[in-house]
């Protein structure tokens, strides 16, 4: 149907060449689909796995084998027939007829359809195979694949246990740092007020000071650093206590200093996105919330915290992502995340890039399911508030101001439109 | 309707405000009667607006004293807060707290305050609101609002804090023409209801018609000030006269049609 309706369209409003070719060239039917066919030849050469459905029926094999390379050579001819009459192609070939433009379509269909079946033959029946022979293993396989696929299968408790780790590190220490970041954020905007005492005003420079400082320290540090520093500081403090290392280390375990130095670490980051998102907010809001005698922190808490959080939801999602992935660093305080397991299994069996590939999947899937997770969940906090946009009512109440004295009385046709 | 006797609403003496080493008001002196309409005329960077926002404190003077209910609002601690719930204000880009609806924006004040319960707050400014022409909005999101109407709101909300004094800074600057006009209706309403009002604007004929006292600012000092009748047909000062020169003429030729 589009190829039929954009034929003369295309040919007869431009007169560019390249141009009238594509478009009549039955977009790119002929040229398309044989080099599907040939990808799909291709493929039927490839030998067969043992995982093979094909295998029992060669026949048929043959049969699609040969369709596909029958369409490789009416295509051909198709194509030399326009590159030679590309002139008149569209009036005399014999390809362009409407009963042969729907055997075109069809034969598309039934050349697209062998060529998955033979995809899922060779290539996924082929990737099963090789995955369901170096899971049932007794030993590490040689190849790239099958190791991969050997090793995720024998250590797949330690990867969970890895990724368990990890997700638990991010959320908690995700929801931890938005709640330390607002608390930061709110002693980062403290301005004197004309109102305040000189205890008031102390306390907002210093409250202020803090939050600038702590904002310098963590961001200008690497998060490395700070996960040792966070342990062995809350290894020395108990000790202090006079606490034996096994008692210390049930409550001080590397679990807990990790989540303390992410929660810690992103509070930092978000703190800054938070203040984007609430010095964003326009001046004139804390101005007319002032204007109506609220204080800095009424106007602050009622009028532009609300807004400003809606501003920084994207950006402070973003912040789970990139959780997700730093909380790898603090493999070295020795927390059983992903990365720790990763290097883990790469110890048990000697072999690296393969584990590594594996980990960077693992990352990439995690990292993806959150993006979408909180895309879907910003889209639901920025849902249209809920409100009539009665633009007629609106043209009358205008219209009604100017010949009427008082507006109120404009919007009685309104009025009595409604339940009154 | 201003009498004698009574004492000023709001009072300012030796007002002086710099932003930087910009001068940008020098030493303003004037009061404003209960009751009275005050409309502040002037070219952009006469320090119109700035006057009106030191009024409520919005811009901190740099010396002078604003007298508001016995209280000087420039003077070092003292509570403005309390003060700026008896001084409404009108802002020209309307400032409406968007992440709430209209009837949320009417009541926050006087709840978050505890100058009402969440009932009568309400009914305050359903009476606020249809008073403008808008109560069938109140559920309405502020952002879903046109200008005009969105204004109409701010009014309405500044009004149910039940101030002595409204604040108008360029109200109808951010409105289309063909909107103008209810804005400028409802705040006809508002002095006609006796309220006292300080309005800078560019609207001459509202100046003319609807206010008890111009004052026309140049430069940071008031250039003239006195009734609108006289100093619409007779400006003492050049510079006055050079300013409303435009529309002299205009009214001299539209009084000629008439």
């Amino acid at each position: 149907m589009g190829i039929a309706q954009g034929d003369p369209a295309g040919s007869s409003r431009s007169g560019n060449r390249l141009t009238r070719f594509v478009a009549a060239d039955h977009r790119y039917v002929f040229l398309g689909t044989s080099a599907i066919a040939l990808v799909g030849m291709w493929l039927s050469s490839q030998p067969r796995t043992e995982m093979s459905f094909l295998a029992g029926v060669y026949a048929l094999e043959v049969v699609m084998y040969y369709l596909l390379f029958a369409w490789v050579v009416v295509s051909g001819v198709a194509l030399l027939n326009k590159l030679i009459k590309w002139r008149d192609y569209a009036s005399t070939s014999p390809f362009v007829r409407p009963g042969a433009r729907k055997a075109e379509r069809i034969a598309s269909y039934v050349v697209v359809g062998i060529t998955a079946v033979l995809f899922v033959d060779r290539v996924v029946m082929g990737f099963i195979a090789v995955a369901q022979a170096a899971a049932l293993s007794e030993t590490n396989p040689q190849g790239f694949l099958p190791g991969m696929v050997y090793m995720l299968f024998a250590g797949k408790d330690i990867f969970i246990k890895g990724i368990a780790t990890t997700v638990q590190l991010a959320v908690f220490g995700t929801v931890i740092a938005f709640f330390l970041a607002l608390l930061l954020v709110f002693l980062r905007l403290q301005q004197i007020d004309r109102p305040d005492n000189d205890l008031v005003r102390f306390l907002k420079v210093v409250g202020c000071g803090f939050a600038k400082f702590y904002s310098a320290v963590v961001r200008g540090t690497p998060m490395m650093v700070q996960s040792l520093l966070i342990y062995f500081a809350g290894f020395a403090a108990l000790r202090g206590t006079g606490m034996s290392t096994t008692e210390i280390s049930g409550i001080w375990s590397t679990f807990v200093a990790g989540l303390v130095t992410i929660s810690l670490n992103s509070t930092a980051y978000m703190m800054e996105v938070l203040r984007g998102g609430i010095e964003a907010v326009d001046g004139g809001q804390a101005e007319a919330a002032r204007s109506l005698g609220l204080s800095q922190w009424q106007a602050m808490t009622k009028v532009v915290f609300p807004q400003g959080i809606k501003n920084a939801v994207p950006a402070l999602s973003n912040e789970l992502v990139v959780n997700i992935k730093d909380s790898s660093v603090l493999s070295v305080i020795g927390v059983f995340d992903l990365m720790f397991s990763t290097t883990t299994v790469a110890g048990i069996y000697y072999r690296q890039l393969e584990v590594y590939v594996i980990a960077t999947i693992c990352y990439l899937i995690l990292t993806m399911i959150a993006s979408k997770l909180l895309s879907m969940l910003a889209k639901r906090l920025d849902a249209p508030a809920k409100g009539p946009v009665l633009s007629t009512s609106d043209v009358a109440v205008t219209m009604g101001v100017t010949d009427s004295v008082r507006p109120a009385g404009a919007n009685a046709s309104h009025n009595n439109k409604q339940e009154r | 309707m201003a009498e004698s006797a009574q004492e000023p609403v709001i009072r300012i003496e030796g007002l002086r405000k710099s932003f930087g080493s910009h001068e940008v008001l020098k030493n303003i002196d004037f009061e404003i009667m209960p009751g009275e309409v005050v409309t502040i005329i002037g070219a952009s960077g006469s320090g119109k607006s700035t006057l009106l926002r030191c009024l409520n404190l919005l811009e901190t003077p740099d010396a002078g004293h604003v007298w508001f209910r016995g209280e000087d609002l420039a003077a070092q601690h003292v509570n403005v807060n309390r003060l700026r719930e008896k001084i409404g204000m009108v802002f020209q880009g309307f400032n409406l707290f968007n992440n709430m609806n209209v009837l949320d924006n009417c009541t926050l004040a006087p709840v978050t305050l505890k100058k009402a319960s969440k009932a009568e707050a309400e009914a305050e400014a359903m009476r606020h609101l249809e008073a403008v022409g808008l109560a069938e909005f109140a559920k309405a999101s502020v952002t879903s609002l046109s200008g005009g109407q969105k204004q109409r709101v701010a009014i309405a909300r500044a009004l149910c804090m039940k101030p002595d004094l409204m604040l108008f800074d360029e109200p109808t600057s951010a409105l289309d023409p063909e909107i103008v006009g209810e804005v400028l209706s409802v705040m006809r309403n508002l002095a006609d209801e006796g309220m006292t009002m300080a309005v800078v604007t560019h609207e001459m004929d509202f100046a003319k018609n609807v206010s008890d006292k111009v004052v026309f600012m140049d430069q940071g000092v008031i250039a003239e000030m006195g009734e609108p009748n006289r100093l619409f047909t007779n400006p003492e000062h050049p510079r006055t006269r050079e300013f409303l020169s435009r529309y002299l003429e205009d009214t001299q030729g539209a009084s000629a049609t008439a």
